[in-house]
């Protein structure tokens, strides 16, 4: 869900280092520290109204980064998406846990590139909050750096992956508030 | 003579007050790592309060206390460095650079020797801890995580993630004497009280191995929630976070079958017995919360609120 705007993460430099990052190391190390990002917008919505437009795990086209979404499976867990970029990059989901009554779910992206998102091992909960006026919407994640050996490249530590995926979250949250209290 | 004997009666009975006095503000506390906040907190245990944060630079995340619970040592991978805290005064004593990256830690129950599981050097540092130098390196299998110690103090057990078994290390001579294969990417270990089985979480399979360690073998796989991290012993129980789950498992120790999932905060990880078994301590790493399971009636009972990022992996709690 890399953001236009954002395109510093795709310089020669990165290429090589996160050819040599895929190469070199397993998907699943642990050996970094985890990051989380949370971002919360309030929106003068009425909850369920926010919910309907964000509450489908098959549609993510109310976030202005992504140009597409296929998917199957609906909203039971286990469902798995695919997202498509205005920018060309491709990330696949995977639903974990779906609570259609606390108006939150909870998935993982399963494969995208570091180039793309300059993360791994990345979850996340999007839920919504509020009542018949206003809702708020929090959406936080939990993952690892692009880099997943010691003493990484700028481009692909801690900092970089926090840095995109507040983009990620402000430029989707902020696009849906815009969306909403416009009437849409 | 019969004065002094007198007072040395008396010095006695103040000693022991004393002793009295702190073992009961020992029984009840724990040490906490928060990762993202550079912290390790004091909590106590019967108010469910952080009464001290001490800051550690390097991303502490294992945790370890001294015998005499008068020392605490915290892994910091991003400063490759283990700290010391004098858990009196509430400050780091120490730190002690270490490898490329130190996680897992544990310290021998009885001469205090700091054992330290290196990431990426897939060694296990042996610390002196009253010189604080290094007095052996064992190398182990693949990026070791969980380190444990037979309550009898002759064997060392680290969890080798990468190799998807555990390594066996005799504590006398420090050579590898053993490794018995467990379940995908094992993390956690932990040892039960008497010293006959080991318990692994399984990351990747998502289970619990169980191994018996006279027979060398794993004895069983017992499935858990999604990314099981660490493993607590308790009340005939062992007590497993499911980080992805945002839940503890618990697994009934006799029939090796999950009997209960209790839900807590999400990422819940480091995972310790305090107060004899009569609860275990969950650190939550997204939710920011140290959660109180009562081990008889399976129930979060309290729950408090830590700097960011808790992960405690290892044993927090003085008692």
């Amino acid at each position: 869900m890399m953001m236009h705007g954002h395109g510093g993460f795709r310089g020669a430099c990165l290429g090589v280092a996160a050819l040599l990052a895929s190469a070199v190391l397993p998907a699943q190390a642990h050996g970094p520290t985890r990051q989380k990002v949370t971002e919360t917008i309030e929106i003068k919505a009425p909850a369920d109204k926010v919910w309907a437009k964000i509450g489908s795990f098959q549609d993510m086209s109310w976030h202005p980064a992504v140009a597409k979404t296929e998917g199957t499976g609906g909203n039971t867990d286990g469902a798995t998406r695919t997202l498509t970029l205005g920018g060309g990059g491709v990330i696949k989901e995977k639903l974990l846990k779906y609570d259609a009554a606390g108006k939150s779910f909870k998935y993982e992206i399963t494969e995208v590139d570091v180039k793309v998102l300059p993360i791994n091992n990345y979850s996340s909960t999007l839920s919504v909050e509020g009542d018949g006026t206003k809702a708020t919407v929090t959406w936080r994640g939990a993952f690892y750096r692009g880099f997943m050996n010691n003493d990484p490249p700028a481009d692909l530590n801690d900092e970089a992956a926090v840095a995109a995926v507040k983009g990620v979250y402000t430029a989707g949250l902020q696009a849906l508030k815009k969306a909403l209290e416009a009437g849409g | 003579m019969r004065a002094a004997h007198r007072l040395a009666r008396a010095g006695g009975v103040i000693a022991a007050a004393l002793m009295l006095s702190a073992g009961s503000v020992a029984a009840a506390e724990a040490w906490i790592t928060s990762q993202l906040a550079d912290r390790v907190s004091l909590v106590d245990l019967d108010g469910m309060n952080v009464l001290a944060s001490v800051g550690v630079e390097g991303r502490p995340a294992g945790v370890a206390l001294s015998p005499d619970r008068t020392r605490v040592y915290a892994t910091a991978p991003e400063a490759k460095a283990v700290f010391v805290i004098d858990a009196g005064s509430r400050a780091v004593a120490k730190k002690i650079a270490l490898g490329s990256g130190p996680l897992g830690i544990a310290v021998h129950p009885h001469d205090g020797r700091i054992l330290v599981a290196d990431w990426y050097e897939h060694a296990l540092f042996v610390i002196d801890p009253r010189s604080h130098e290094v007095l052996a390196r064992v190398t182990v299998g693949q990026s070791p995580s969980g380190v444990a110690v037979t309550p009898d103090g002759r064997l060392i057990l680290t969890a080798d993630r990468d190799s998807h078994q555990i390594s066996l290390i005799d504590a006398t001579t420090l050579t590898v004497i053993g490794t018995i294969p467990v379940g995908e990417r094992p993390f956690g270990i932990s040892i039960d009280d008497s010293g006959s089985r080991a318990y692994t979480a399984n990351v990747h399979s998502n289970d619990v191995s169980v191994v018996d360690l006279a027979a060398g073998r794993t004895i069983a796989t017992v499935p858990v929630g999604r990314r099981p991290y660490a493993v607590a012993i308790a009340n005939g129980r062992a007590f497993v976070t499911d980080q992805y789950a945002g839940t503890v498992s618990v697994i009934d120790l006799a029939t090796l079958a999950v009997m209960r999932t209790i839900a807590v905060g999400a990422y819940p990880e480091g995972i310790a017995t305090g107060q004899g078994g009569r609860f275990v301590y969950v650190a939550c790493w997204e939710d920011n919360t140290l959660e109180r399971i009562d081990t008889e009636s399976l129930i979060v009972t309290a729950k408090t609120l830590l700097p960011e990022g808790p992960r405690a992996f290892g044993l927090f709690v003085t008692d």
